[in-house]
């Protein structure tokens, strides 16, 4: 359950008994059989066969309106051609796609769809991923036969805060219509006009502003909708992909970290049905900026910049003081991942502690709305809980923190609730990513990574244990927060001794009820999005 | 004063007149001594390093060790496009990289299927330009050896004529060593009109000097001495070894891809293969002085049987459109945009092809995953073939004939360490 997935209609042979289920239908596609579940459409059917039928307006995550006419395919005893997408799997279906009829019926296509396609490619967003690119390259590659001048659109239409259009690229599939009204469930764009004048656009007077617009940037086979946060920033084939999750909220939407020399340039969804299906919030698009502002890139110690071995001798000494005494207080972060958290938890339970605090953004009630955002923005609040409970150590929310407190180690950039001025006489040790919030005030500093730069697990509100791969490295001198906390424990005379993140998570699964069964995947290496078909 | 002139030359020089030594210091040590050759030595063609144990002047060990030019071409390969791996192809054998394009072209085309719709003006421009790259080659190889051997003149000579195939080349593709002529499905352009004239005239010219090289070297009696005999294998040798190309044929194999397992338009041309029977430095030179005057034949047969028409095959997925289209059509605009930046989509399969390099059976092993970069690729390069002989050749020999054997084996550090 690290990363679920979703169940797979299996392309297994036929059943060897007579009748099958009758939930099972059998139909034969380029003269190889298949047997899927009854009422899968033929081009789901013939991409278990590895077929790719081209296609622009279906998407298995929106509502099928077969207006494309790119997906035609042959099917026996049916005199025309039939939209693939839209047509549903029949018993003893035989459906050709290389046919000399639906091969012309594509090319053809292909080619009126591009009589009108400005010459873009060099100065658009989507090129190197472009549907109409990869179809046209594959299914057709013909020269065009039409010598009239093209018709001119709009281009570049301001469509709202996150969304730039260009009409003359649009090929009207209406896939973005379809999203929004899907993944929003707001009807903000809409089709005008007739023949080769139509066009996509908003009502007027109205903007593309739903907290899910940027869902259609991804949806667009062409670049006909760019979003104003990525365009003209980064060639897309230049890109390498890292599978992740978005920490913006306890949705814990899948996603896809593009990056390239260390940096983030944008977050994609990735498709996982039990969370997120195909889709993010924008809110969560734009976290990545985050991950380059007010960056700890090295140790502080009273204000002023030091090496790992003198800032960890410091932290040990600070918190001495405060330990001896008993006036100690140790806060875990819902901001950091679950093998962060339980060094920690594990480091002050080796200390005696037995009451722990935990550290979490306050909720943002206005932020629900049903769909995927949620009022907890906390990556991982579940996860901490979880893990401070099965260590045996009561909770309290990080403003509670009691007056006779000497000493503070806490993990994560943001103490909710909490006086500066208060801080200010604590001997405060922070494990931070960023310098800001409480971590100015800290005694003592120690850079760790941000979510994108450690492999680790966040658990999400309903309870899924969701793996985060590195995309990169972090800045500076930072490393992960379980390490630094090893090194602190080695400093303390405290006996931790884990080397990878792999150790932490085996440790933290078999002390936590109900993550016993789960297993660490294996690190994703990066796919580089140029060859994206070729191997990963 | 004799004695401050002698501990000044003691102090100048750091060694004692001979009449100052004892006798202790006057014997040769009787024990066997290691001397390194190279990495970086005028006498070693690249970079490779000879660890050798000499017992007085003799060599009774050798340890060869190359990769000082190791450049990743198989690991690189499988990051860059089937197009973008030709330049890394004339890093190879970078004195004949035009042969190493074809190679690589081939094995491309094989795994397409396209191997027999290659353009015959394509495939003539081809054998054209290897067999100019097979003389660049050998000049290079005879001149350089020569030269170790004291005889500079017909170093001269032929680097004289060497660059003026270097020029012509040059007008050929726009680089003077490093082509990247060679596409997937035929070659970039066509020959510039003047180049035949040019030619034949370069040919005519290039047969002179090699009258006056051979007239220079062949009965050299300290040419003769230096080679004949020396670094001599045996046939069954060779062939147990995997040696091909002019070292090989030396020994008396007669075995040249060209004709054995023909490609491009070979068949079509009139040439002999050389065959040595000692198998020594000398049989080495002599067959790559036969092998010049085959290719100046090979080349003039070209230039007269040279058929017009395209240069390239007219295949949309491997052939770029003319520029004026591309910038002026969204269908081309989108075949080149995918061809630079994606790569020819060459289907799943393996393929191993071989042509007859400078040094000998050059091959190019390609596994193919579908997309536009190999999944692996994997060089079959004569040199390294053929510098792992060296340490058994140089056995027994003294260390000056370490020269000629090397020189004679002509080892190029580009291919050799890949």
């Amino acid at each position: 359950m690290s990363t679920t997935t979703p169940p797979q209609p299996s392309a297994a042979a036929n059943p060897p008994q007579a009748a099958p289920p009758s939930d099972v239908v059998t139909l034969t596609i380029d003269g190889q059989q298949v047997s899927v579940p009854k009422g899968t459409n033929v081009l789901e059917a013939a991409k278990l066969l590895g077929i790719d039928i081209s296609a622009f307006c279906y998407h298995p995550g929106l509502p099928i309106v077969a207006q494309c006419r790119q997906c035609l395919v042959s099917v026996e005893k049916n005199p025309k051609l039939q939209p693939s997408c839209q047509q549903v799997v029949g018993e003893g279906m035989v459906v050709h796609t290389t046919d000399k009829q639906s091969t012309l019926a594509r090319a053809q296509q292909l080619e009126f769809t591009l009589v009108n396609h400005p010459i873009d490619c060099p100065i658009c967003d989507k090129a190197g991923e472009c549907t109409l690119q990869k179809l046209y390259f594959e299914h057709d590659n013909a020269d065009s036969r039409v010598d009239t001048p093209k018709v001119h659109k709009a281009k570049a239409v301001d469509l709202g805060p996150t969304i730039v259009l260009d009409q003359e690229r649009c090929i009207l599939c209406s896939r973005c219509i379809r999203t929004c009204d899907h993944t929003s469930g707001q009807h903000q764009l809409e089709f005008a006009n007739r023949g080769d004048h139509e066009i996509l656009t908003t009502a007027p007077g109205e903007q593309l502003d739903n907290p899910y617009s940027l869902n259609t940037v991804d949806v667009c086979p062409v670049g006909a909708l760019t979003a104003k946060d990525f365009r003209f920033t980064m060639r897309a084939w230049e890109l390498d992909a890292t599978p992740s999750v978005c920490n913006g909220c306890a949705t814990g939407c899948n996603i896809e970290i593009h990056h390239k020399n260390g940096r983030a340039w944008r977050l994609v969804p990735r498709h996982n049905a039990k969370v997120n299906d195909y889709w993010m919030c924008d809110e969560g698009r734009f976290t990545y900026h985050d991950l380059r502002e007010e960056r700890l890139a090295g140790a502080v110690v009273d204000g002023l910049p030091a090496g790992w071995d003198r800032s960890i001798k410091a932290a040990a000494d600070r918190l001495a003081v405060g330990r001896t005494a008993g006036q100690f207080a140790v806060a875990l972060s819902a901001l950091h991942c679950n093998e962060d958290n339980f060094a920690l938890a594990k480091l002050a339970q080796s200390w005696g502690v037995t009451q722990i605090y935990i550290a979490a953004k306050p909720q943002v009630p206005a932020r629900a709305d049903g769909r995927l955002r949620v009022a907890d923005i906390n990556p991982n609040l579940n996860g901490v809980k979880a893990i401070a409970e099965a260590l045996g150590m009561t909770t309290k929310p990080v403003y509670e923190l009691d007056g006779n407190i000497r000493g503070l180690l806490a993990l994560g950039d943001v103490l909710p609730g909490l006086d500066p001025g208060k801080l200010k006489d604590l001997e405060y040790v922070a494990l931070a990513a960023h310098e800001r919030g409480p971590v100015p005030h800290a005694k003592v500093a120690l850079p760790v990574s941000d979510w994108a730069e450690v492999s680790g697990t966040v658990t999400n509100k309903d309870g899924y244990v969701q793996r985060m791969h590195a995309a990169f490295g972090p800045p500076g001198q930072a490393i992960p927060a379980w390490e630094a906390i090893v090194r602190l424990a080695g400093a303390t005379g405290s006996n931790l001794k884990w080397t990878h993140p792999r150790e932490v998570f085996k440790d933290m699964v078999a002390a936590v009820p109900g993550w016993n069964s789960l297993t660490w995947a294996r690190d994703a290496r990066p796919l580089s999005l140029r060859f994206a078909g070729s191997r990963g | 004063m004799a004695t401050d002139a002698h501990s000044l030359k003691q102090l100048v020089l750091g060694r004692k007149d001979v009449q100052d030594l004892s006798d202790n210091e006057n014997e040769l040590p009787p024990d066997l001594m290691t001397v390194n050759m190279g990495p970086s030595h005028p006498a070693m063609h690249g970079t490779v390093r000879i660890v050798l144990t000499v017992d007085g002047e003799k060599v009774v060990k050798s340890d060869v060790q190359p990769g000082y030019l190791h450049r990743c071409f198989e690991k690189e390969s499988e990051y860059a496009t089937y197009t973008q791996i030709f330049p890394y192809t004339d890093r190879l054998n970078y004195v004949s990289p035009m042969i190493n394009n074809c190679g690589w072209a081939m094995a491309v085309e094989k795994l397409m299927g396209l191997t027999h719709e290659i353009p015959k003006r394509a495939e003539y421009i081809r054998v054209i330009v290897s067999e100019m790259s097979r003389m660049t080659d050998h000049l290079t190889c005879v001149g350089a050896s020569a030269m170790e051997l004291g005889a500079f003149g017909p170093f001269l000579f032929f680097l004289k004529s060497r660059e003026w195939l270097y020029t012509l080349l040059e007008t050929i593709s726009g680089a003077r060593l490093t082509h990247t002529y060679v596409r997937v499905g035929g070659v970039n352009k066509d020959l510039p009109e003047e180049l035949p004239a040019k030619l034949a005239h370069t040919l005519d010219q290039i047969e002179k000097v090699m009258v006056e090289v051979e007239g220079l070297l062949n009965n050299n009696k300290i040419f003769r001495d230096r080679m004949a005999g020396i670094g001599a294998m045996t046939k069954e040798d060779a062939i147990a070894t995997g040696c091909v190309g002019p070292i090989a044929r030396a020994c008396g194999v007669d075995y040249d891809v060209r004709k054995d397992y023909p490609y491009s338009v070979y068949p079509e041309l009139e040439f002999d293969v050389p065959v040595g029977t000692t198998g020594d430095c000398l049989d080495r030179y002599l067959v790559r002085i036969e092998e010049l005057k085959q290719c100046i034949r090979i080349l003039r047969q070209c230039l007269k049987q040279i058929p017009d028409g395209p240069v390239v095959v007219a295949d949309p997925r491997v052939t770029l459109p003319p520029k004026t289209a591309t910038y002026n059509t969204i269908e081309s605009m989108i075949r080149h945009f995918k061809h630079i930046v994606d790569g020819i989509k060459v289907p799943a399969g393996e393929a191993y092809t071989f042509v007859e390099g400078g040094n000998g059976e050059l091959g190019f092993y390609i596994v193919a995953d579908g997309t536009g970069r190999p999944y692996k690729a994997y060089c079959r390069s004569p040199s390294f073939v053929h510098l792992s002989t060296a340490g058994q050749l140089i056995h027994g020999h003294l260390i000056a004939d370490i020269v000629p054997i090397f020189g004679m084996i002509n080892m190029i550090g580009g291919e050799c360490d890949k």
